[in-house]
């Protein structure tokens, strides 16, 4: 009985021994270490007014749009209250637009920012301007870069915050521009965030999705059903959503080049491979005399 | 590397043999900074001891850097501080939360820096003008293979001009490493499947719409601990491609950041995970991060 004990322990003990190894291998760590972390710069401190009478909003937005910018996820709250005392004031609102118009073929994450707290703002003058946004013709070329077109995409992604802004506006006026999009819009990236913006704002219900389902076009239905890693969705209810879409899109099993050395198209990725130099021809085929 | 590096200095010093004296490279925009670059700047204030750090652990060399600012590291209209600056995001700017985290800093870490580890080869970094990539990976035999990053990560009037994205790159061209190190087939349009195009002009594969899609290997939070990104069991349960752990580290940027880190970087990384999570995924398309409440 001892010795069984002891052959147990043994098996259990050569286990575990060999599970750690496997988890140090897994959690293999970089080989250097770089300086511990010094952040020496000023912390954002507190809110300027967005809305402030004694200060046009030629002064107070820009201060906001720095502040809001810098501004860290525990402060998402913060924002969000200040952006909705402003709420009323529609010279933020044309301020805000034209710092988007000013700004939008100069430095993409600082629109993005700005349609950010206009679409927070929910203004009437807001909407008009987000609408205004949308609507704007969509490059039909540019430069191609990995595959795509890149003022399309940059374009795209500032339309798909301006629709985020029209829905959640929740007006009438508003989702009739999230819903076109949804269905009509050029680009992919302004469609896509249509049909999770006027879910998202309609609580994802059956009414919203009757109502996408008669716009969206056919190969596009897929986006209704995608899951979204939300704040406060737990691991396993968003693991359980996705288990659910992936296997509805499933992916093939991956497969390896064949054994030998790379071919040069295979050694360059995302960069086009450079041409090999030309080796001489051989000479062509050719009879030999007599050989009729 | 050595025998690289000697290489190099010798290309260098050819290059410089025929080149008219005063002739000079063409560089990306060096006039322009982004706000998301500027934000995180702003928190670390050219912080010496970390691009002196850094420069080493990702290879990068004033061969390759030296008219891009590698002789003014500190002003961020430069290459190659903006360049440091996304280091400084993926070093530091993650959460790593058990919950709700795709992958570890020391995935994201391993995969972007230089030296060889479970996920890829050494490499070593360089620039391009060229403005038909965002960015590339060239497989070198014998040396270290090269990552090679374009002026669409630098000038500030593209989407992918910012710290997030920027770092996202190196994560996307990184995994073209991992694919090349198993020997893995990605594809035959520059390490992705190509589209077909039709008589409208568009060009799709399922339901990616660029030329240079990928499947998505979806996978839960935390069906890989952190720091076992590289595993695979060969099948379509247990593998990225780079689209994918692009779009993962975009999400972790966008949803597990540390608390310091600007709503700008954040909301861009956001954006990019989505345009990228809608456009180049052939069962697409991906989740999407975070929610579309505006101010996110």
């Amino acid at each position: 009985m001892n010795r069984l004990k002891c052959l147990a322990f043994g098996i259990v003990a050569g286990g575990l021994v060999a599970l750690s190894s496997s988890a140090i291998i897994a959690q293999q760590t970089p080989k250097t270490n770089p300086p511990k972390l010094r952040i020496s710069g000023p912390a954002p401190g507190s809110a300027p007014q967005l809305s402030d009478p004694k200060h046009p909003a030629s002064e107070t937005v820009p201060a906001f749009i720095e502040w809001a910018s810098r501004s860290g996820i525990k402060q998402r709250d913060e924002v969000r209250r200040m952006i909705g005392t402003a709420r009323n004031d529609s010279a933020v609102a044309r301020e805000l637009c034209r710092e988007v118009s000013a700004r939008e073929k100069t430095d993409l994450s600082r629109t993005l920012v700005s349609l950010s707290i206009l679409g927070e703002l929910r203004n009437s003058e807001g909407e008009k301007c987000l609408t205004a946004f949308l609507r704007q013709p969509f490059p039909k070329g540019g430069t191609v870069a990995n595959g795509e077109i890149v003022e399309q995409t940059s374009l795209g992604v500032l339309q798909a915050k301006a629709v985020d802004g029209l829905a959640f506006a929740h007006t009438e006026t508003g989702d009739r521009e999230v819903l076109q999009a949804a269905g009509a819009h050029p680009s992919r990236i302004v469609r896509a965030e249509a049909i999770n913006a006027y879910l998202w704002n309609h609580h994802d219900s059956k009414a919203a999705r009757e109502t996408l389902l008669k716009i969206v076009r056919p190969d596009e239905r897929s986006f209704l059903d995608r899951p979204r890693l939300e704040p406060g969705i737990s691991r396993e209810e968003f693991n359980r959503r996705l288990a659910v879409y992936a296997k509805l899109h499933l992916a093939p099993r991956p497969v390896k080049h064949a054994p030998g050395k790379l071919t040069v198209a295979q050694s360059v990725s995302d960069g086009i491979a450079p041409k090999p130099s030309p080796t001489p021809s051989p000479a062509p085929p050719q009879a030999k005399k007599g050989d009729r | 590397m050595m025998r690289t590096a000697i290489c190099r200095i010798a290309l260098v010093l050819a290059i410089t043999a025929v080149l008219p004296f005063g002739a000079s490279f063409a560089v990306c925009d060096q006039t322009s900074v982004s706000q998301a670059d500027s934000d995180l700047w702003a928190l670390h204030g050219c912080w010496q001891d970390f691009f002196l750090w850094q420069y080493q652990e990702y290879n990068f060399s004033s061969d390759n850097w030296g008219n891009r600012g590698w002789n003014d590291a500190c002003n961020d209209n430069f290459e190659y501080p903006k360049a440091w600056n996304a280091a400084f995001l993926t070093t530091y700017g993650l959460l790593d939360n058990n919950d709700q985290s795709f992958h570890g800093t020391t995935d994201y870490r391993q995969l972007a820096e230089a030296p060889d580890s479970n996920f890829k080869d050494s490499v070593y970094y360089d620039a391009t003008d060229a403005t038909d990539i965002f960015g590339s990976f060239t497989y070198h035999w014998p040396g270290d293979d090269e990552i090679t990053l374009s002026c669409n990560l630098f000038n500030a009037n593209v989407l992918n001009a910012n710290p997030a994205s920027r770092s996202g790159d190196s994560m996307h061209e990184g995994w073209h490493g991992w694919l090349t190190e198993g020997n893995w087939d990605n594809g035959s349009a520059g390490g992705h499947r190509p589209c077909t195009k039709h008589p409208d002009g568009t060009c799709t594969n399922g339901a990616c719409t660029v030329n240079g899609c990928d499947y998505f290997y979806f996978h839960g939070i935390g069906a890989y601990a952190f720091g076992a990104l590289w595993q695979t069991d060969g099948t379509a349960n247990r593998f990225h491609s780079p689209n994918q752990v692009q779009v993962e580290y975009l999400c972790d940027v966008s949803d597990q950041p540390q608390p310091w880190v600007p709503a700008s970087v954040r909301q861009v990384a956001a954006a990019d995970a989505a345009q990228r999570s809608a456009q180049r995924f052939i069962n697409g398309p991906g989740y999407t991060c975070g929610s579309p409440r505006p101010w996110n």
